[in-house]
C-alpha cells in the first residue's frame, strides 16, 4: 500500500452527544448512559472511515472534550481549572498541576480495546504530548517548565507502552504547542524521547498552528517515527523549507483545510500530494487532513475524507499502483 | 516613599458561579440577534461594577475597570481608529490567546474618545482610584499588519498622535493615572529612542493624570536608562519575565519617577513566596534609591481562572502589608 490515508484525531460529535453531554454535566444522565452513547458514536465513526475506505482509522474522540483537560481529569496530581478566555467569547478550562504527577492505571487502552475490535484495520491510538501538557496548565508543584514537562514525559511513556502491549501499531502523540516557542523545542525534543524510548510500535506527532520555518529542519530530531503537519492551510509553503533541507521521516500530509467549510475536489487533493511528491519519496507519505476535525459537520467530515481516499487513488493510479 | 498596591490592566470576564456568566451569555445572546447592543452594555455595566468591588475587596489602593469590555488589547483601540480594518485570528505572543490582528490600510486618525465614558463609569462606581488604560503605540503598530508600508518608525508616530488624543481627553475626565501598555517592548524592543519620543506624544497634552508607562512579556533590558529619563512619573517593569532587570535597576538612581513592580505572576496560578518579594523590593530601594513604589501584576489578569485572579490579588495585598511593616 502506497499513499495510506488516515486522520488526525477528532470527529464531530453527533448532536445525540453532545446534548447527553451536557446533560451530564447537569447531572442529568448517569455515567453509563453517557458511555453507552459515547460508544455508538464510536461505533458510527468507524463504520463512516470503513464506508469511506480510510486505511489507518481513528476512533474520533467521542468521548473527549478538550485535549489536556480529557487527560487532567484521570491524572493524579492535576486539578480542573476554571475557565480562562482563549478568544472573543470562547473558553477553555485550563487545569492546575498541583502536586506530583502520577498515572493511576492505563488512561487510554479500555478505549482503544473497544475501537480495535470493531474493525480489522489498524486503529490509531492518540495521546497529548508532554510540551504541550505542561504549556496548557498551570504549574504550581514543579520548580520549572522543564521539570513538569519531564514528569509529563515519563507518565505518557507508560501510557505508550500500555498502548503497544494491547496492540496498538500506530501511537500519535499530538505537539500542538511546540511551534509556539522554538527557543524550547530541544526541550520538547528531550521530552519525546521519554516517550517513545524502546517503543517498537510506529509513533508518530502531529504538529499545527503554522510558524514551521521557525522549528525547521529542528523538528526532525522529535524522535518519532513519524510527523503529521498541517500542510494546505499553509498554502503549502513548507516545501520550499524541504527542498533545502529534506524531510527524513514519515509525514503524514494534511491535504484538505479543517477550519473550512469548503470541501476539497479529489483533484485539488491529488494536486496537493503530487507538490508533496517532488520533495518527499512517495514511500514515506500518509494522507490526511490538516488537523482533528470536530470542529466541522458531520457531512463535511465525510466529504473531506472521501475528497482525500480519491485523490490519493487518483495518484496512486497515475503512479501505476494497483488501487 | 509610599507602597501602593495596584491592578495592572484586564480582570477576567467571567468565573464559575452562573451569577459570573453574565456577560459571556449576553455576547452570545447579542451575537444571535436576541439582544440589543444597549442591552449588552449594560450587562457589560454590571460586570464592571463587579470586578471593581472584587479589587477594592481585595484592598488595592488603586484599581481599573477590568477592561471588560475589551475583546483584546489591539482592537477595542484599532476599531475606532481611523485608518484601521481588522483581519483574522492571530496567536497574542506565546499565550494560548488569540485576537483579531489589526491591519492598517490608510492614514490612523483619533475620531472621538474610545475609552472615556469607560473610565467615566468606574470611576463613578468606584471609592478607589481608577487607572485608566491604553494599549501604546509601539504595541499598536508591532501587533498590527502594515499595509501602507510606511515603516514602523512613522506608523509608531501615527499612533502615538492618535492617542494623544485619547489620553488627553481622558486626563480632562478626570483620570488620575493614565497607563500606556507596551506588551510588545518586553518581547521584541526596538530602539529606546522609538519609545521615549512615542511617550512623550501620547503624554504631550496630559496636565494633571500621573502618566504611566508598563513594560511586559519581558524585560526593558537596555532601554532603562532611556526610560529613566523619559517625560512619565511611572515606569511599570515586568520582573516575572523580566526579572533580569533587577540587576540594572541602577539606572534609575537620580530619576524621579516611580516605579511599578510587575512581581506577580498573572501567568501563573501559583502564589509568589513572600520573602522573595521582600527581598526584590528591598533590592530595587537599593539600587534604585528611595522613590514610591507600585506592587503590581507582571500583566492583567485574564490569563487566569476569576477565582485564581482574586487569589493572586489578595495574596499580592497581603505581601504589600508585611512590604509595609518592615520598610517602616
Amino acid at each position: 500500500m502506497i499513499l495510506p490515508t488516515t486522520s488526525v484525531g477528532s470527529f464531530p460529535k453527533p448532536e445525540y452527544l453532545t446534548k447527553a453531554r451536557a446533560q451530564a454535566a447537569r447531572g442529568q444522565m448517569s455515567r453509563e448512559e453517557l458511555a453507552a452513547l459515547e460508544e455508538r458514536a464510536t461505533r458510527e465513526s468507524i463504520a463512516m472511515q470503513e464506508e469511506v475506505g480510510i486505511d489507518v482509522l481513528v476512533d474520533g474522540e467521542m468521548y473527549r472534550g478538550d485535549m489536556v483537560a480529557y487527560f487532567a481529569e484521570s491524572i493524579e496530581g492535576m486539578e480542573e481549572g476554571g475557565l480562562v478566555r482563549s478568544y472573543g467569547n470562547r473558553y477553555y478550562r485550563k487545569p492546575i498541576v498541583t502536586g506530583a504527577l502520577r498515572r493511576p492505571g492505563p488512561l487510554t487502552v479500555e478505549r482503544f480495546r473497544f475501537a480495535q475490535s470493531l474493525t480489522s484495520k489498524p486503529i490509531k491510538a492518540i495521546l497529548t504530548g508532554p510540551y504541550t501538557m505542561m504549556d496548557w496548565s498551570f504549574n504550581e508543584h514543579y520548580a520549572t517548565r522543564a521539570d513538569l514537562t519531564l514528569a509529563f514525559a515519563e507518565l505518557i511513556h507508560g501510557e505508550v507502552a500500555d498502548l503497544e502491549k494491547a496492540g496498538a501499531k500506530y501511537i500519535q502523540i499530538d505537539e500542538p504547542a511546540i511551534s509556539t516557542r522554538p527557543e524550547e523545542i530541544d526541550l520538547a525534543v528531550e521530552a519525546m524521547g521519554i516517550v517513545t524510548k524502546g517503543i517498537k510500535a510506529k509513533t508518530l506527532t502531529h504538529i499545527c498552528y503554522g510558524r514551521f520555518e521557525q522549528i525547521y529542519p529542528k523538528m526532525l530530531e522529535i524522535p518519532v517515527d513519524h510527523i503529521d503537519l498541517e500542510m494546505s492551510n499553509s498554502g503549502f509553503d513548507m516545501l520550499e523549507l524541504m527542498k533545502k533541507h529534506p524531510f527524513t521521516k514519515e509525514i503524514g500530509l494534511g491535504v484538505v483545510d479543517s477550519h473550512s467549510h469548503v470541501i476539497e475536489s479529489p483533484d485539488l487533493v491529488a494536486e496537493r500530494i503530487r507538490a508533496a511528491l517532488c520533495v518527499i519519496p512517495v514511500e514515506k507519505v500518509y494522507v490526511d487532513p490538516d488537523c482533528g476535525l470536530k470542529t466541522r459537520s458531520w457531512e463535511e467530515t465525510r466529504g473531506k475524507l472521501e475528497a482525500i481516499v480519491q485523490g490519493a487513488r487518483i495518484v496512486r493510479q497515475e503512479l501505476g499502483v494497483k488501487v | 516613599m509610599t507602597l501602593f498596591t495596584a491592578a495592572a490592566g484586564n480582570y477576567p470576564k467571567v468565573g464559575e458561579a452562573p451569577e459570573q456568566q453574565g456577560l459571556r451569555r449576553a455576547i452570545q445572546k447579542f451575537q444571535d440577534g436576541k439582544i440589543t447592543a444597549a442591552e449588552l452594555d449594560a450587562v457589560a455595566n454590571e460586570v464592571t461594577s463587579a470586578v471593581i468591588r472584587d479589587q477594592e475587596a481585595a484592598g488595592l489602593d488603586i484599581v481599573t475597570d477590568g477592561l471588560i469590555r475589551w475583546e483584546d488589547g489591539q482592537t477595542y483601540i484599532a476599531r475606532k481608529l481611523d485608518g484601521f480594518e481588522i483581519g483574522g485570528l492571530i496567536r497574542y505572543f506565546d499565550t494560548n490567546t488569540y485576537y483579531r490582528q489589526p491591519i492598517v490600510s490608510g492614514a490612523v486618525r483619533w475620531r472621538a474618545p474610545i475609552t472615556v465614558d469607560d473610565y467615566r463609569f468606574a470611576a463613578s462606581k468606584a471609592t478607589k482610584p481608577v487607572k485608566a488604560v491604553l494599549t501604546g503605540p509601539y504595541t499598536l503598530a508591532s501587533l498590527s499588519e502594515d499595509r501602507t508600508g510606511r515603516g514602523r518608525r512613522t506608523l509608531v508616530a501615527d499612533l502615538a498622535s492618535a492617542l494623544a488624543e485619547e489620553a488627553h481627553a481622558l486626563d480632562e475626565a478626570g483620570a488620575p493615572y493614565i497607563q500606556i501598555d507596551e506588551p510588545a517592548w518586553g518581547r521584541d524592543p526596538g530602539p529606546a529612542s522609538l519609545l521615549v519620543e512615542a511617550l512623550g506624544t501620547v503624554f504631550g497634552g496630559v496636565k494633571k493624570a500621573k502618566r504611566a508607562v508598563q513594560i511586559s512579556f519581558g524585560p526593558a533590558g537596555d532601554s532603562l536608562a532611556a526610560l529613566a529619563g523619559a517625560p512619565v512619573d511611572i515606569v511599570g517593569l515586568d520582573l516575572v519575565e523580566g526579572r533580569a532587570d533587577l540587576a540594572r535597576l541602577g539606572a534609575f538612581h537620580g530619576a524621579k519617577c516611580a516605579l511599578a513592580l510587575g512581581i506577580f505572576d498573572a501567568r501563573g496560578t501559583r502564589l509568589e513566596d513572600a520573602d522573595d518579594v521582600l527581598a526584590v523590593v528591598r533590592g530595587v530601594l537599593d539600587s534604585a534609591g528611595p522613590r514610591d513604589l507600585y506592587l503590581t501584576t507582571n500583566c492583567g489578569l485574564e490569563f487566569l481562572p476569576r477565582d485564581r485572579a482574586e487569589r493572586k490579588l489578595a495574596h499580592l495585598v497581603a505581601v504589600a502589608r508585611r512590604a509595609k511593616e518592615v520598610l517602616a
